[in-house]
């Protein structure tokens, strides 16, 4: 297919899963508005912010430890990470960018695709904060969320197997893997920071994946955060593990066209294995799980680079005829 | 509904109704059912038509304008009726009239005999800024240098008359199955009853069309669809063809020529491209022969269309042919190329260059529309009827300055037919374009894109100016 029809599948796939994954958290964040003890409150928007590797516009957030701030600020904070157009990382940028990379890629959807993701555009187009804040923000994000979960259910019932559904999903996984290993390096780095909250914040985290029942079937009730790390990142049962994350990529990887630029695309098969590698071997004999989530999150850039100059932007001169 | 308040002026041709208040034959089955319809149902139905219309996208884009970058088009939810016999008359008409402009497109780039004969002046042909001498000499492949045309119709009193030909990159045959889509949904059961004849296969007609153009020797050949991106107003309808006929939809950037052979780069390497149905105008195609600031189209893309491995639809230059000074020539290119009478009239045409051109039509501004020959859309032209003295003068003093530049008809009582304007049924006026296709032979499907002027009183049809679309049913014989 054309290249750059590729790269906007890419690129669709990608910014759909950034604005799942943030609505995802900021639905629990804003639920945790309402009953959650201060203290966590804050621990969740400093994992979001160092999640990002955001600034937040509140300048800084310790102050948010105090019950005057929390809800105020709350406000801002939610504001910036939804709605801030400037924010390339923001709820509303995710979905608009997504749109407008299937703008772009129209033909190569199916008719069903586009007119659910541009209902969901359409619907948010004209929000604000104040709107949804007036109301319930958990259900905002929670519809947001469901809406992109029927984008990737109606895309797996309408779309042509072809290389445009393997590169849409190329760009889905890789991003999952990102996202995936920047959460739970932030969740650690605020974890040890604070007291106090680190039961609730562990079961947070294993309810943001859909992941509690599996957990207390596999391990106890008792949270304990070694266990929780492992079945997020290697239980491949788990949808939004990063051990089937990978899988997924290194399978839409595998079996993507042959590449017009051998040399990437070896690059890049041989620097998948080592990802995987990292979470499906060196994970469990790891010291420091944040030294290796952060080699992965590395790699994973390095990916996305290999992966565009194999297919996308590959050099012209000594590219096959076909 | 009933339609006792429906305005009827016998100066109007009305397409619903004789000028006694009766409906035409071919109207019937509408009419019936439009007076079985309550308000509120009307209502309904307009609002799920345009309601579709959102949640696809179908959207266009107006020059100039900051607000929103994507428009929907205003459709109208009640077709409009033509019969089988009607579109026959057109169809043949249709198809003379663009034999003969693709025999005068090779001629004036070629022998250029009609000129020589004294048919066409030679200024009028060579003070075309749309003339393209790079095309001297050139043979298209085939012989067919328009492939795709969009004519503009209008229907008087006298009859129907083209008001324009389309031969560049004539655009809205989206819309015609987009408003066919959504209002054949929401009247089952009249659109059943009705027998009208069908258009969805418009996309396989573009293919055949396309794949018949395709260099000597090429079997299977690969078609491209060159847009200028997502920014052009026309875009939705890029897309949407691309997708009805299997085309890759490229921009000029996604193009490289090597040894004068078209590539398209994708996902597997450099592919062969034999076909590119262009929708970029000649200006922008290509840098190294037209605009070299043009950062749209692909360097060297003409050289390989001049040596024969790729074929341009639209070729370059046959805007030479629907140049509004040229227009005035169409008839009799027919009587000179076919030795045939015009099967549908042109509008009375004054051409300002003509001193007699001139003064009449500086005379008579006050009843005549004027429109500068440059340009389309409905951009820059004057209507002396409903314009200020203050207007007016201003107007005739650009026209003084350059009258080569402007031509002038008489103000056309186009037809009207009904329409739902804020739940009721009203007159407003109407055109059509059909689109009419020629590969090894013409095809047209029976439909076309009917502009109405939703503005109350308004003759300007375009979707830029205030205009909207309706569906157009051509019924069986």
């Amino acid at each position: 297919m054309l290249s750059r029809s590729a790269e906007g599948l890419y690129w669709l796939g990608r910014y759909l899963e950034r604005a799942q994954h943030l609505s995802r958290l900021l639905r629990h964040q804003t639920e945790a508005l309402v009953d959650r003890p201060v203290e966590e409150i804050h621990f969740g928007w400093l994992r979001i912010y160092g999640s990002l590797n955001r600034q937040p516009p509140v300048g800084s957030l310790e102050l948010l430890a105090q019950d005057a701030y929390s809800l105020a600020d709350s406000y801002t904070l939610a504001d910036d990470l939804t709605f801030e157009p400037t924010n390339p990382d923001s709820v509303w940028s995710g979905v608009a960018s997504g749109r407008e990379n299937a703008r772009h890629v129209r033909h190569c959807l199916s008719a069903e695709m586009w007119t659910c993701l541009n209902r969901t555009y359409l619907r948010i187009q004209g929000l604000t904060i104040q709107d949804i804040w007036a109301s319930s923000p958990e259900r905002f994000y929670a519809e947001t969320v469901a809406e992109i979960d029927t984008f990737a259910g109606v895309t797996a019932a309408t779309m042509y197997r072809d290389e445009g559904w393997r590169f849409l999903n190329l760009g889905r996984s890789i991003e999952r893997v990102q996202l995936s290993s920047a959460l739970l390096h932030a969740h650690i780095t605020a974890a040890e920071g604070t007291q106090d909250v680190s039961e609730a914040a562990w079961t947070g985290l294993l309810r943001l994946y859909h992941a509690l029942e599996a957990y207390n079937r596999t391990y106890s009730l008792a949270v304990e955060p070694r266990q929780v790390l492992d079945l997020l990142a290697t239980d491949a049962r788990l949808p939004d593990s990063l051990s089937r994350s990978l899988d997924m990529l290194s399978a839409e990887l595998a079996a993507a066209a042959p590449s017009p630029n051998d040399e990437a695309a070896g690059a890049a098969q041989r620097l998948m294995g080592r990802m995987s590698a990292l979470v499906n071997y060196a994970w469990l004999d790891r010291d420091d799980p944040r030294s290796l989530l952060r080699r992965l999150n590395a790699h994973g850039r390095e990916l996305h680079d290999l992966v565009t100059e194999t297919y996308f932007h590959y050099p012209v001169h000594d590219a096959p005829l076909r | 509904m009933d339609f006792n308040d429906y305005e009827l002026d016998g100066r109007i041709y009305d397409e619903m109704f004789h000028a006694d208040g009766t409906a035409r034959s071919h109207y019937q089955g509408v009419h019936t059912a439009l007076t079985g319809t309550s308000a509120a149902d009307l209502g309904d139905i307009q609002e799920q038509v345009t309601g579709s219309f959102s949640s696809e996208g179908i959207s266009f884009k107006v020059y100039g304008d900051e607000e929103g970058d994507e428009r929907i088009i205003p459709v109208d939810c009640l077709p409009r009726v033509l019969s089988g016999s009607e579109w026959s008359g057109l169809e043949t008409g249709l198809t003379q009239r663009l034999k003969a402009l693709n025999l005068f497109l090779s001629d004036v780039y070629g022998p250029a005999r009609i000129v020589e004969d004294g048919v066409i002046p030679v200024d009028v042909v060579r003070g075309c800024p749309q003339y393209r001498i790079e095309m001297r000499g050139f043979q298209a492949p085939h012989g067919v240098w328009v492939a795709i045309c969009g004519t503009d119709l209008v229907r008087t009193n006298e009859g129907f008359k083209v008001l324009e030909d389309n031969l560049r990159v004539p655009s809205g045959v989206a819309y015609m199955l987009a408003n066919r889509k959504a209002v054949k949904a929401s009247f089952r059961r009249l659109y059943r009853s009705s027998r009208v004849q069908d258009i969805e296969h418009y996309g396989r007609v573009l293919l055949t069309t396309l794949q018949e153009l395709a260099p000597e020797g090429t079997s299977d050949p690969a078609i491209a669809l060159l847009t200028p991106g997502v920014y052009n107003s026309a875009f939705y309808e890029h897309m949407f063809l691309a997708r009805e006929i299997g085309a890759e939809l490229v921009e000029g950037r996604d193009l490289l020529v090597d040894d004068g052979v078209v590539y398209m780069r994708t996902t597997a390497g450099l592919r062969r491209v034999d076909v590119v149905y262009r929708r970029i105008d000649d200006d922008f195609l290509d840098p190294v022969v037209f605009r070299e600031d043009s950062l749209l189209g692909v360097p060297g893309i003409m050289h390989a269309y001049q040596q024969g491995n790729v074929t341009l639809a639209n070729a370059p230059g046959t805007g030479v042919a629907d140049d509004k000074s040229v227009y005035a020539y169409v008839p009799d290119m027919i009587r000179y190329y076919l030795s045939e009478e015009p099967i549908i009239d042109n509008v009375q045409t004054n051409l300002c260059r003509n001193p007699e051109g001139l003064e009449y039509t500086l005379d008579n501004l006050a009843n005549l529309v004027v429109k500068r020959v440059g340009e389309s859309g409905g951009y820059g032209m004057l209507i002396g009827p409903h314009a200020t003295p203050a207007e007016r003068s201003e107007y005739a003093e650009q026209v003084r300055a350059n009258p080569a530049d402007f031509i002038s008809q008489p103000v056309l009582d186009l037809s009207r037919a009904p329409c739902l304007i804020n739940g009721r049924i009203e007159p407003r006026h109407v055109d059509l374009r059909p689109f009419v296709l020629h590969g090894h032979r013409t095809r047209i499907v029976p439909g076309a894109f009917c502009r109405v002027a939703l503005r109350r009183g308004s003759l300007v049809v375009n979707s830029s100016q205030g205009g909207g679309g309706k569906d157009l049913w051509v019924l069986e014989n």
